[in-house]
């Protein structure tokens, strides 16, 4: 990116230029990332509107790389729209309807611990029927697919925002009138804005995790592939295209990083704002692309135009539409009848579908109950296991790391664009590399859990051990503790919170990736082990919906279940007794 | 309600026959009279009393509050005030003397024998010319706010009803500023909370000009504690947020806002965010955005007690500047304080609140005139007052015997204090001789009243000390406790605790009885669960646990939640001991 960097003689560059002449320069990158877009939502437009092609041919040649990268993208980010969408409506009623609430929350904790491949098949299908005629159809249901993976913890973070706003603040915006669009721009979304923002991350790398399986893949007798990256991919591993994938690799990996540095880097440098503290931060978050922004003559000019007077609009039109309605009277809107009748639909409904399941469920043969358990038991095991590897390597080199803030200020930045890489799209390699040596399929799977989740366990170890106060660990010097004592007594303690952090966040992913891990195509055959997730791939590709319900199931419940007795009791442990108070 | 005599005496007063209501009074009985005194408001009290013959204002005197005999012999001039107590009952006279604080009493000592000199008695002598001027008496004002019979109930979690507030009576003038003083857990915030709106009384009515609350849209304002300002909007941003929200133009909103900035001298600073400024001036920009609304009443919810002691006496002083300086257009001033300094300082009318419920237990006004000196014998007479009744529940001046059915004997509370905290006490009054006044033990301490009444409490209930008429003094038990050394102090606080404390008695019987001598924390809890709110459960828990543990009447293990008679082993529970004694 152009940036003023100073020459020897201690002038800038573009100083010499008239200003006029700078601002132009200086805006020329903005102006042509606009022109951009616009073409690229025309490409897409006219491809979307295109006849039905769900079998399109994947041309395996580098060239054909940036349109499927661009539609790759394109794709993820209208799922992360409605993700957006759907996270500040489902957040918002969850939080301010008690009565909503009681359900709302427990059903959110079980969507996300359902597979985002168990929603393929319904979302699929309900889609291609929507649109039968146009290109449409499959597009939305992988946009969907997608977003059914990312949605969750956005949904989760912002209903938990909204409830941790200050009592004092929420009674200052009712005292003052705050009317609710008022509220909502000044201090629900602004409150939530960091929490929603670090989520969106972790949702759009979820994204590229399972992008493979969203772009390419087969139902029942159809054998669905749009095209993409993932497809991509896919085809090329399916090939034993070596050269290509690593071409595909290597242009996802460059695409993931620019989205870093060119979106996310800038969103966190802006949220800074929207810290909730009391004193400022020493060192704030910098993002040379945010300050590119910032300084544009042409930003700042189309924004005193355009978005600064339609806010003062909208706030002023809404504050004078809703003089009349109090606070009270908007909370009170859903409790009447209309709730009622709300809730008896909803009943008629979830006893619909209970009895549906029921039907489908009773079509399950020994055979297949046993295979379910088998895999379940496999799964449990897989993944505990790969836990436990994940632990074993990345606490000591963690807290190796983080107590030496030198060397985490060299690792850390290494270690996050390691992480960025999505395991599912190295897997090809990695089953190459194992099927040289002699590995099976089993290997493969926990391979590509630990890679996929060591990294949460990995930076929460470092965030814990650079946090340990340095009193603390010169009181274990001055007492001559060994290096046994040291861990037991002040590393492992302090860590705990962090450890356990990472932990939960590595389960779930474990679980969910297992889908992936299990059950693989390459070089043109089925290979898969034993384990749940094999049993959930394999009964979508067969369209055998009654296992597929079966099976996913039984995994929300063993998700929810570990969650609900070991993972969150360990946290609480972990925030009472653990915590380093200052 | 009103004594008989006292519509008489103010409707005389009205057509300005002062001579008649004087007859009139000196035909009722004595204490008939000075109660009809006291209904009448203080300026015609004042002018009252000094048209009244010497004789009859000697036999008057004696049946007044204390502190209002001192305020009112004041009014009247050294001769006549030497003469009013020569002719005194002896009887009453020794009462009356011997109630008095310190300074005060050391000045009518002076005053009686001559050696007062009567430069310093200038500002009183204009005082009492000013009141002797007022020739009409003020006319009786409408409440701008009036609560009728409100009161707040909550529903605990087993669905008991814990009564926080009960049945009120209040109202706020026009040109007065109101404190609500009292300890923490009397309700004061819930109470102001039902004030301005923002929750409803379980019963009774807040009407505002004489209408219910909910139906007009009030101009009011609060400044809270904790400032409540949006960390992402800017200075000027905040203020403006409650304009905009009564949909007001971009140019007034700004016009109004900056006036608003400049009156609490924040120019310059209008683009700066909440985090970049100190506490007093965040709380600036609180008040700031408060007056910009020009409400009607100002609110404010303990405004000063999240700054430090400097801040916020200058932050004190320039809002009772503004204020006397009709520089702000607000009619009246309510402010929520658990500071008695700074409720004598700034209030025209002081409310006392009891707790357990939350009641007005006096309602008082403090004449003296505006600024006030902190150590002159008039305010301190108000201070000493003002512990007075806060140090003694059974002391209830305004309780209204209606109230007294409604209170069930309540469930002897423990005062939340650390045995460090009542050893501290003690040794302090040792220094000083063995008894001081609260304010001054207060003062030397650093501790706010908030701070200091539990102390004093627990030591006083553990036999420790007295509290009487707002001093306190150490009994033979405390010097025994103050002197010992650890361990025999800790057995004298086992002794005192198990005769006093009932919530450390009944647990120790629990314990007893059974045969292990363990018994679950959660047992106890629930005892306490159905006399208090959950928060005051959870104080009482921890308070009960800091004294058994520090008298060793019992052990906690936090990991099994027991309580047990027999001591832990090479725990951390000697450590933790050792904590609290500090």
């Amino acid at each position: 990116m152009p940036q003023p960097t100073k020459t020897e003689s201690g002038v800038p560059p573009w100083g010499v230029f008239p200003s006029a002449a700078s601002s132009f320069l200086r805006d020329l990158p903005i102006l042509l990332a606009g022109l951009a877009i616009f073409y690229g939502l025309l490409t897409f437009a006219r491809y979307g509107v295109g006849p039905v092609n769900t079998q399109a041919e994947i041309n395996l040649h580098p060239g054909a790389l940036p349109k499927y990268a661009f539609f790759s993208v394109a794709r993820i980010a209208l799922a992360y729209i409605l993700s957006l969408g759907f996270t500040l409506v489902y957040g918002y009623v969850a939080a301010y309807n008690a009565k909503a609430e009681r359900i709302m929350v427990p059903l959110l904790d079980i969507l996300q611990s359902i597979p985002v491949l168990s929603f393929l098949p319904p979302v699929m299908l309900a889609m291609i029927g929507l649109f039968p005629h146009s290109q449409l159809g499959a597009e939305l249901g992988a946009i969907v697919l997608i977003m059914t993976g990312q949605v969750w913890n956005m949904t989760f973070s912002f209903y938990s925002s909204l409830k941790n706003i200050p009592r004092e603040m929420h009674e200052a915006a009712e005292i003052y009138r705050l009317k609710w669009w008022q509220r909502l721009w000044q201090m629900e979304l602004p409150y939530a804005a960091i929490g929603l923002i670090w989520n969106s991350i972790m949702s759009v790398a979820g994204a590229w995790f399972f992008l493979m399986a969203c772009e390419m893949f087969v139902l029942g007798d159809r054998d669905l592939r749009l095209p993409g990256l993932g497809s991509y991919l896919q085809t090329a591993a399916n090939a034993g295209d070596t050269r290509s994938i690593i071409w595909g690799l290597g242009t996802m990996v460059a695409i993931i990083v620019m989205i870093d540095q060119l979106i996310w880097r800038p969103t966190i440098a802006w949220a800074e704002k929207f810290k909730f503290e009391q004193v400022e931060l020493a060192e704030p978050a910098r993002s040379p692309i945010l300050d590119l922004l910032r300084r544009s003559k042409l930003i700042s000019a189309a924004a005193r135009v355009t978005t600064k007077p339609a806010r003062e609009a909208l706030n002023l039109y809404f504050a004078k539409a809703g003089a009349k309605q109090s606070q009270h009277a908007r909370s009170g809107m859903l409790s009447g009848w209309i709730w009622r009748v709300l809730m008896l639909v909803a009943l008629v409904a979830i006893a619909y579908a209970v009895l549906g399941m029921g039907r489908m469920l009773v079509a399950l043969s020994g055979a297949e109950i046993r295979e379910i358990l088998r895999g379940a038991g496999a799964t449990f095991l897989r993944v505990e296991v790969t836990l436990v590897l994940a632990g074993l390597w990345t606490i000591p080199v963690g807290v190796y790391v983080g107590m030496r803030p030198n060397l985490s200020a060299l690792v850390q930045p290494l270690a996050q664009i390691a992480a960025s890489v999505p395991a599912t799209a190295l897997f090809p390699v990695v089953l190459l590399m194992l099927i040289r040596v002699g590995g099976g399929m089993g290997i493969g799977a926990m391979v590509l859990l630990l890679l996929g989740t060591q990294w949460y366990i990995l930076f929460n170890v470092i965030a814990g051990s650079s946090a340990i106060p340095t009193d603390l660990k010169e009181v274990c010097g001055l007492f001559r503790l060994g290096k046994v004592e040291r861990w037991k007594k002040l590393i492992l303690p302090a860590i705990f919170p962090y450890l356990i952090t990472g932990f939960i966040t590595a389960s779930g992913g474990a679980w969910n990736a297992s889908i992936v891990a299990e059950y693989f195509h390459f070089q043109g055959k089925t290979m898969s082990t034993v384990g749940l997730g094999a049993v959930i791939s394999r009964a979508t590709d067969t369209g055998n919906f009654h296992v597929l319900l079966a099976a996913t199931i039984v995994m929300a419940v063993m998700v929810v279940t570990l969650n609900r007795l070991i993972w969150r009791r360990l946290y609480g442990l972990a925030s009472t007794k653990f915590k380093l108070e200052t | 309600m009103n004594p008989p005599g006292a519509d008489k005496v103010s409707e005389m007063l009205s057509q300005g026959h002062w001579d008649q209501a004087v007859a009139l009074l000196q035909q009722l009985d004595p204490a008939a009279a000075a109660d009809a005194i006291m209904d009448l408001p203080f300026e015609e009290q004042r002018v009252l009393f000094r048209v009244m013959p010497v004789d009859f204002a000697a036999l008057l005197i004696g049946h007044f509050p204390y502190y209002h005999s001192y305020v009112l012999l004041h009014t009247r001039s050294l001769e006549s005030l030497r003469a009013i107590i020569g002719k005194m009952g002896p009887d009453q006279r020794a009462q009356f003397l011997d109630q008095l604080p310190g300074e005060a009493w050391k000045r009518v000592m002076d005053e009686i024998s001559g050696e007062y000199s009567p430069a310093n008695q200038g500002v009183d002598a204009a005082a009492a010319d000013a009141a002797g001027a007022i020739s009409h008496p003020i006319p009786a004002v409408e409440p701008i706010l009036e609560a009728v019979q409100v009161e707040k109930s909550f529903r605990q979690p087993d669905g008991r009803l814990i009564q926080v507030i009960a049945p009120t009576d209040l109202s706020i003038e026009p040109d007065t500023i109101t404190a609500l003083l009292g300890p923490s857990g009397s309700g004061k915030s819930t109470l102001l909370r039902m004030l301005t709106g923002l929750i409803q009384p379980t019963k009774g009515l807040v009407l505002w000009h004489g209408k219910p609350l909910q139906d007009c849209a009030p101009n009011l304002a609060i400044v809270f504690q904790s400032f409540a300002l949006f960390p992402w909007l800017t200075v000027l941003d905040n203020v403006e947020t409650p304009l905009l929200a009564r949909g007001m133009e971009h140019f007034e909103r700004h016009h109004r806002a900056l006036r608003a900035l400049h009156t609490v001298g924040l120019e310059g600073f209008e683009s700066a965010y909440p985090k970049e400024l100190s506490g007093g001036m965040k709380q600036r920009v609180g008040i700031a955005r408060a007056l910009a609304l020009e409400p009607e009443i100002l609110f404010m919810d303990e405004p000063f007690s999240a700054l430090d002691v400097l801040t916020a006496e200058n932050l004190r002083g320039e809002v009772m500047e503004l204020w006397l300086g009709k520089k702000i257009p607000t009619k009246s001033i309510f402010i929520v304080t658990h500071n008695i300094e700074e409720a004598a300082l700034l209030a025209d009318r002081i409310l006392v609140l009891g707790r357990n419920p939350g009641r007005i237990r006096a309602d008082f006004r403090i004449p003296l005139k505006q600024p006030r000196d902190r150590n002159s014998a008039e305010f301190l007479v108000y201070v000493d007052y003002i512990y007075k009744l806060m140090t003694q529940p059974d002391l209830d001046p305004a309780l209204p015997s209606s109230a007294a059915h409604a209170v069930k004997t309540p469930y002897p509370m423990l005062p939340h204090a650390r045995p460090g905290g009542i050893a501290g006490l003690l040794e302090l009054l040792i220094d000083r001789g063995g008894k001081d006044d609260l304010f001054r033990v207060a003062d030397e301490l650093l501790l706010d009243v908030n701070d200091l009444l539990p102390i004093t409490e627990a030591a006083t209930l553990l036999g420790f000390a007295r509290t009487e008429k707002g001093d306190v003094e150490i009994t033979e038990k405390g010097r025994e406790f103050s002197n010992a050394d650890i361990s025999t102090r800790k057995d004298l606080f086992r002794e005192a605790a198990l005769a006093h404390a009932s919530l450390l008695q009944q647990i120790k019987t629990g314990l007893s009885s059974k045969s292990d001598g363990a018994m679950p924390l959660e047992f106890f809890r629930d005892i306490l669960d159905e006399h208090f709110s959950e928060d005051e459960t959870e104080r009482q828990i921890q308070t009960a646990l800091t004294w058994g543990r520090y008298g060793e009447i019992f052990s906690y293990d936090s990991a099994t939640d027991r309580l047990s008679l027999h001591r832990l082993e090479h725990t951390g529970e000697s450590e933790h001991d050792l904590q609290h004694q500090e």
